[in-house]
């Protein structure tokens, strides 16, 4: 029988809530174009698996997850399965959630349950008119799987480290910024250096520190900069789903901005390929 | 041969129709590139100020910029005749069509970004470098940004 789920303290709600806003959990997950609850869904998203609205992730029992187990949410999170044994399609950037540790895992569950349920209309995804791209998905993140999602870092700099964490796994940057193999999996070898087929299907640009392509000519004060206010080096504002990034990354530590740069600086220098 | 009258009339008004959407579309280019200078010289005003922010520039060369940037800032809605949006100017313009469609919103916005860039300026007067760096964040974001968020296409490289 399962039991009530232990009222988490404070302190791990807090994590949990930190950890969600580094990952934009809310940024799909809220309609808020047209007014949706925070966590509630339904965002209408396109995709290549066509048009998706966004699952409701507050706790409520009949709508959203608040029946899920501990270890149901981690294998949501982890590896795309639903507690009812059906796939999700990587719109939800489970490949990059599944190297979240354990403990941010729990802390943000902790927060997820922590919130106001919200009852909303089940919208099942379109499965029928996508099932080729699904298919040539699963390959690809099958083969992903067992691929880190981008070099190595140093494991002596805590910076650096903290700031691989952040982009290549809780920030899922890649999922806009990093191109995909012909098999629709980030393709290692162009980490993080742009890509045709961003949030929606456009142009998202190559972080990298190439200086023709990338945001070589960038300072880490730049970067940081950017995840703060949105402004560019050259006076411009971000404008498209890198300002709905910012709202987030505004919400970071200092800390946490600064080894987000910190660890950009250190990505190895790829030019922006045209056609993929 | 002799043409009929009827059909110098109608070859005469094709041409002058043919000229005069020319003439109105060389007037739309032309706004569009008033808008992408205006755009520019504010681009350049921010990067001044932001100078300042970092310790590169003094608090002068910063309120001058302020001062500029309140006057470009608030030109903004009548940069925006319609016509002269991505769907007219591809490749020239990547200004969306819902700024046409949801007019309202959209001068609201820009509204919000003048009231934000006078907010800035004001602050860059009182020459307190943490409220410069607040209102520098909050016209950035919330004036600059808001409005690029839903009615700026991104470029394509």
């Amino acid at each position: 029988m399962p039991t009530a789920p232990a009222i988490a303290d404070e302190a791990t709600v807090a994590r949990g809530a930190y950890l969600a806003g580094a990952a934009g959990c809310d940024q799909c997950h809220t309609d808020s174009k047209n007014g949706g609850a925070p966590y509630a869904g339904l965002r209408p998203m396109q995709t290549e698996f066509g048009i998706i609205a966004t699952p409701n992730i507050t706790p409520d029992a009949a709508t959203g997850i608040g029946g899920w187990s501990g270890d149901e949410f981690i294998r949501a999170m982890r590896w795309g399965i639903a507690p009812d044994g059906t796939h999700y399609v990587p719109a939800f950037p489970f490949p990059y959630f599944g190297r979240l540790t354990d403990s941010d895992l729990a802390d943000l569950k902790a927060f997820l349950d922590s919130l106001k349920p919200v009852s909303q209309p089940r919208i099942p995804g379109a499965t029928s008119l996508a099932l080729l791209a699904r298919a040539r998905s699963a390959i690809g993140l099958a083969i992903a799987a067992n691929r880190p999602a981008g070099p190595a870092p140093p494991a002596d700099d805590v910076a650096v480290a903290r700031g691989a964490y952040l982009v290549a796994t809780v920030g899922h940057c890649g999922d806009c910024h990093t191109a995909l193999t012909w098999l629709g999996a980030p393709d290692p070898d162009r980490f993080l250096a742009g890509s045709h087929g961003g949030f929606e299907g456009k142009k998202a640009p190559n972080i990298t520190p190439d200086p023709k392509t990338g945001i070589g000519s960038w300072s880490e004060d730049d970067i940081a900069s950017l995840l703060n206010d949105g402004g560019t080096p050259d006076g411009d504002f971000v404008g498209g789903s890198m300002a709905e990034i910012v709202r987030n990354t505004a919400r970071l530590t200092d800390g946490d901005r600064r080894a987000i740069a910190v660890y950009l600086k250190t990505v190895p220098a790829k030019g922006f390929v045209k056609n993929n | 041969m002799r043409l009929s009258t009827k059909w110098v009339a109608v070859a005469g008004i094709t041409l002058a129709a043919g000229l005069c959407a020319g003439v109105a579309r060389a007037d739309d280019a032309a706004a569009v590139d008033a808008r992408q200078a205006v755009m520019k010289s504010q681009g350049k005003d921010t990067a001044a100020i932001k100078a300042y922010i970092d310790d590169k520039a003094d608090l002068a060369s910063a309120q001058a910029a302020g001062a500029d940037l309140v006057t470009q800032v608030a030109k903004i809605p009548d940069l925006f005749p319609k016509g002269t949006g991505m769907a007219e100017f591809p490749g020239k313009s990547y200004a969306k069509p819902a700024i046409w469609t949801e007019w309202d919103k959209f001068t609201a916005q820009a509204k919000t970004a003048a009231d934000k860039a006078v907010a800035l300026n004001t602050a860059l007067k009182g020459g307190d470098k943490a409220a410069i760096t607040a209102a520098f964040g909050d016209m950035g974001k919330n004036g600059c940004g808001a409005c690029h968020e839903p009615y700026r296409e991104k470029k394509p490289s």
